[in-house]
């Protein structure tokens, strides 16, 4: 028994236990408690066996002519971290009330949980595998145990799994397809084999594993054009499924493109492959590709008036930088990738907590009928103002770092244009987090919310924890770093030289320790300005309030919230097309045409003239 | 091993009896046809027993091949005898075991498909498929709606029009070479079928016997008589028969006609059957039809697996076709308690978990999810055509492409299954139908774990069965010795069986 079937058989374990235990009245602490184990079991992993070889799995599974195995490597302890984290923090946020209030509502609380289950175990598995048949193997059922957990609330939701899950299949299918390529070229489906085999591919081949594995992976990640699926799929999970989804799901993709494009392919022969008649080369379309990804979904975001939708988007556009940072392929760019997906799923994870124990305690997200509870809600205020500030990538959160490098990765690289797409990002990310916490937590409390009590403890730990680490992490990203090195290292990318503040090193320095300092040394003067030159502030009722000499009574509308950005949305507003949508449409279109004159086919009337003449047609081509 | 000759005759002699004994006792009649299927299960099962594996040919009436009735016994034809009887005593239709009338129907069906199964040659496999439509046509009528006639009546076209062809096709061979015996015909076929008139025989051939395995373009019986005929007839039909039809196209292909052209035309037409059955599945808006449409669709899969030259195509089409025989039936008999548009299955997973449970894991299992066998099937397809030229490769696009049609328009029916606006009571499905789709995803799951030497054995079976020599000299073993049983150890194969009602040729 090595740490690795400990694990697996621990997640095992769980999935178990929830199968057998629907009656148990605190299924959802269980639950939790067996997350906490999962995560204790993977810390003392990375303890024993870290920077060193691989930890195996003592399973092995011949089917086919083909041996399976498991094994995890730095990466996957990364991204596993990742997993079992949000499957810990989620099913924490949901064990107390907010579970108890599901299931008054008529919600399948039993069936969530057993869902988290098998997602955190599916996951598992899939960051274990040893070869690509088990790749396989592990992705389906990711895709399908993510349908379930998005396929639980009602109708609207269902719809949403519906699109999904043929986004997925097609994606799935795109992959299916490169493994027969891949058992073609190489001979087998071992890891090595391929690797072994890539210089001696054609460049058609080449193209064909690259895309077929990227459209695989990259419908998971949401990557331009294979996007439309996802925010709507994951703003219609049940609460913490969505914050879990939101943190991880979405990066198995990623996990899957560094493990194929990265660690078996390689990007030199990926740079290699130039596009005829243009001057990009294959590693700088995929760039392209996530720089995409980056600005249109996150401009998305921005119009959106529902804060999970918008987080959603979010989602999506983020991903775009990791990717970015991936591909660049040297030691500050990657590292940027890699960690911004760990800074990621600690801030968008208490995010959506934070906004569904809004919708908890008020019964909505949309931004357009909140305000105002950044005195009744305190501590999910502070939740979302941490998150929102690791996900604009502002100092002093961990969000900062990780754009930081990559920033730097794209400047040493000599890419000003992918540099200003990843700007453009941000730029739009700030300007919709800021819609996002000033529409639920500041201007004008709604007067049916004078009532409203801060979320249960239960809930509101959980978003806290992730919000402490989302500030440590950013204070001494040194922690993260060192595991994100040894993912380097795995995967055959440089390593990044980093201290415990940052990175030192001649193409750019970073010590956080000193900036997150310097910032606070400022607040603190001006804190000490403003208590010592006497402090004139004076404490009056949230809803006392005046405009133009007049008092406001509290039935009055004053909050701006709908239509945000109206003045940049004169500028921009033209250039939202909708050409996915339309795109997407039209597809959906042609296999509905396409459907109704096949089925006109096998309802004709005449089934033996027809017959005649098809016989007749063949006899031709026999002949000829 | 010449008792096997017993599973054609003793479904027809109780098929023929039955009437008679029903008019005398009733009670006798009702478990007379089981009893017989039962004993034919149990006596494959012991030749399966007994034997070595090695094919053995059979002559009936004495009469050595060429001449007489060859009977070729090997892994495959044994498998499919066993599924046979197997398939039709759980497909029996007990509902309604009073009518003497599709209980002979349903034995005939058994007897003539067995028979199919281990002919020899062209021209009783031409009887025994004729046998099959006669008894499917009473089958698939025997709710007696205005619907019913009129899906009967087309099929009847069709399957008549196909008959023509069937025996132009015959024809045609037995002009160029002399012969009917499959095995003359391989030793024959790369000298004389290689012409164009040899390949027009295997146009008509194959559009001949592809109606029952459900081939474009002679395909458009198939959703109106799966619509409207009982469940289990169409369970049968689509389970059953339709793998009936395919044996007989692969042995065609592998003894006579491996040739290219046949297989691009296989190809092609397998490639047709799955675009214009998934596409017209998907817009299907009641779940017997969609059923019936993606079925076409993967019959087409498996065509194209038997277009793949060499023995990975023929292992692939057969891991296709079990898995379609054992999920195919079990979706049939459950959405027979289901009836109507996809839309009126709202809730339903709320009376029935079972049943829906049961639809979302053979769904599952359709679509190829691993570590489903289903996806095994598909893979092996997938890696088949993966290491072929431009045409297969667009073949295996389409494939892949239709199973993600497959994945949505499944899981749509999925979706109204478990909707939970609305609380709907409405019709079950009747328990023994849902028992037996039971028995199959056991089945099912139960396979999961031995994929492995399930596939080995499998391989084994697609090798004999590609083993076109192995044919030739089992049934014409070297000169001088006398034909003798593989298995019997000496004992001669020439057993003169029990007098058979087929004609003879």
């Amino acid at each position: 028994m090595t740490a690795l079937d400990n694990l697996l058989l621990l997640a095992l374990l769980t999935v178990l236990l929830l199968l057998a235990g629907r009656r148990l009245s605190s299924l959802g602490w269980y639950l939790t408690i067996l997350f906490g184990a999962q995560f204790a079991g993977l810390l003392m992993m990375g303890a024993l066996g870290y920077g060193a070889p691989p930890v195996p799995s003592s399973l092995h599974i011949g089917v086919m002519g083909q041996v399976m195995q498991w094994r995890f490597d730095a990466l996957s302890w990364l991204f596993a971290l990742i997993t079992v984290g949000a499957g810990l923090t989620s099913s924490w946020y949901l064990a107390g009330d907010w579970g108890r209030h599901y299931r008054q509502r008529g919600g399948n609380l039993w069936l969530l949980q057993l869902a988290l289950a098998v997602n955190v175990f599916s996951m598992l598995l899939l960051l274990a595998s040893g070869d690509l048949l088990s790749l396989f193997i592990g992705w389906e059922l990711v895709s399908w145990s993510a349908f379930l957990l998005m396929a639980l609330n009602g109708a609207d939701a269902m719809r949403a799994a519906l699109r999904y899950i043929t986004y997925a299949m097609a994606g799935a299918m795109a992959m299916m397809a490169g493994l027969g390529l891949v058992l073609h070229t190489a001979g087998s489906l071992q890891y090595a084999d391929l690797a072994a085999a890539v210089p001696t591919l054609s460049s058609p081949q080449l193209w064909g594993l690259i895309l077929l594995f990227g459209m695989g992976f990259g419908v998971k990640m949401g990557l331009l054009p294979l996007h439309l699926w996802q925010a709507r799929a994951y703003s219609e999970t049940p609460g913490p499924g969505a914050s879990f989804l939101g943190a991880v799901s979405t990066r198995m993709g990623l996990w899957g493109l560094i493990l194929v494009l990265v660690q078996l392919v390689g990007l030199v022969p990926i740079a290699d492959l130039a596009i005829p008649y243009t001057f990009l080369d294959a590693r700088e379309l995929l760039m392209w590709v996530a720089a995409l990804t980056i600005i249109l979904p996150t401009y998305t975001a921005l119009r959106q008036n529902d804060a999970r939708m918008l987080l959603a988007w979010h989602g999506i556009g983020q991903g775009g930088y990791m990717l970015l940072g991936v591909l660049m392929g040297d030691a500050m760019g990657s590292a940027g990738g890699l960690m911004h997906a760990f800074n990621y799923a600690t801030y968008q994870a208490p995010l959506f907590m934070a906004v569904y124990a809004v919708r908890y305690r008020t019964g909505t997200s949309d931004l357009n009928r909140l305000g105002g509870l950044v005195t009744r809600m305190p501590l999910s205020f502070l939740v979302m103002l941490v998150g929102i500030i690791g996900l604009a990538g502002l100092p002093p959160m961990n969000g900062f770092v990780s754009k930081w490098l990559i920033y730097r990765g794209l400047i040493n690289d000599g890419q000003p244009l992918l540099f200003i797409a990843a700007v453009v990002g941000t730029f739009g990310t700030i300007l919709s987090v800021y819609k996002l916490i000033h529409n639920t937590f500041l201007g004008q409390l709604r007067l049916e919310h004078v009532e409203v009590r801060e979320a249960p403890w239960s809930m509101t730990v959980p978003m806290l924890l992730l919000s402490a680490v989302v500030f440590v992490t950013g204070y001494l990203p040194g922690l993260v770093l060192d595991w994100v090195a040894a993912a380097q290292q795995a995967v055959g990318l440089p390593v990044l030289v980093h201290t415990l503040g940052g990175v030192e090193s001649p193409l750019g320095s970073l010590d956080m320790i000193w900036v997150s300092s310097l910032m606070f040394a400022g607040f603190g003067i001006g804190a000490l300005l403003f208590y010592a030159g006497g402090n004139r502030s004076k404490a009056v009722h949230q809803l006392d309030n005046y405009a133009g000499g007049h008092f406001l009574s509290a039935d009055v509308r004053y909050q701006y919230s709908d239509h945000f950005y109206a003045g940049l949305m004169r500028h921009i507003g033209p250039l939202y097309r909708n050409s996915f949508q339309w795109l997407e449409g039209a597809l959906g279109t042609t296999v509905e045409t396409l459907g109704a004159a096949m089925r006109a086919f096998y309802r004709q009337h005449h089934p033996a003239i027809y017959l005649l003449a098809v016989t007749t047609a063949g006899l031709i081509w026999v002949i000829l | 091993m010449s008792q096997i000759a017993l599973t054609i005759a003793l479904p027809f002699l109780a098929a023929f009896l039955l009437p008679v004994i029903g008019r005398v006792y009733e009670a006798l009649a009702r478990v007379l046809g089981p009893l017989v299927l039962l004993y034919c299960l149990w006596l494959v099962l012991q030749l399966w027993g007994t034997g070595d594996g090695h094919p053995v040919a059979l002559a009936m009436g004495g009469f050595r091949p060429p001449m007489g009735i060859t009977l070729y016994v090997d892994r495959l034809a044994l498998l499919f005898t066993l599924l046979v009887s197997l398939m039709t005593l759980l497909l029996w239709p007990w509902q309604r075991a009073a009518d003497s009338r599709e209980c002979a129907l349903t034995l005939l069906l058994a007897g003539s498909a067995s028979g199919l199964a281990l002919s020899g040659d062209l021209f009783n496999i031409y009887v025994f498929y004729e046998l099959v439509s006669v008894a499917s046509f009473g089958l698939v009528a025997v709710h007696r709606s205005g619907a019913a006639f009129v899906a009967t009546l087309r099929y009847l076209v069709i399957s008549g029009f196909g008959t023509v062809l069937a025996l132009t096709g015959i024809a045609l061979v037995y002009s160029q070479t002399g012969t009917l015996n499959l095995a003359q015909l391989a030793q024959l076929a790369p000298d004389l079928l290689a012409g164009p008139v040899g390949l027009a025989g295997f146009l008509f051939m194959l559009l001949g016997f592809g109606v029952k395995g459900e081939l474009f373009p002679v395909n458009t019986w198939v959703p109106e008589v799966y619509a409207t005929a009982p469940a289990r007839a169409s369970a049968l039909l689509a389970g059953l028969v339709s793998k009936l039809s395919l044996l007989v196209v692969l042995r065609l292909l592998v003894l006579l006609y491996q040739q290219e052209q046949a297989l691009q035309l296989l190809l092609l037409l397998g490639v047709l059957g799955v675009i214009s059955g998934e596409l017209a599945a998907w817009r299907a808006r009641d779940l017997k039809r969609m059923l019936a449409f993606s079925s076409i669709g993967q019959l087409g899969a498996m065509f194209i697996a038997f277009s793949i030259p060499g023995n990975a195509g023929l292992l692939a089409g057969l891991a296709l076709a079990l898995h379609h025989l054992l999920v195919k039936p079990a979706l049939f008999l459950l959405a027979a308690g289901w009836p109507g548009a996809v839309e009126r299955l709202r809730g339903l997973a709320r009376g029935g978990p079972l049943a829906a449970g049961l639809f979302v894991l053979l769904a599952l299992s359709l679509i190829g999810v691993p570590p489903l066998p289903g996806f095994w099937a598909k893979m092996l397809l997938v890696v088949g055509l993966a290491g072929q030229e431009s045409g297969y490769l667009l073949a295996l696009a389409v494939v892949l492409g239709a199973a993600v049609l497959e994945a949505s328009y499944l899981f749509r029916v999925v979706a109204q299954l478990y909707h939970r606006d609305e609380e709907a009571a409405r019709p079950r499905p009747y328990l023994l139908d849902l028992g037996s789709a039971a028995l199959a995803g056991a089945v099912l799951l139960s396979a999961v774990p031995f994929i492995s030497p399930l596939g080995d054995w499998l391989a084994g079976t697609a090798a004999q069965a590609g083993d076109r020599e192995g044919y030739i000299i089992t049934v014409f073993p070297a000169a001088g010795r006398p034909l003798y049983s593989a298995a019997g150890g000496g004992k001669p194969a020439l057993a003169a069986a029990g007098p058979l009602p087929e004609p003879k040729p």
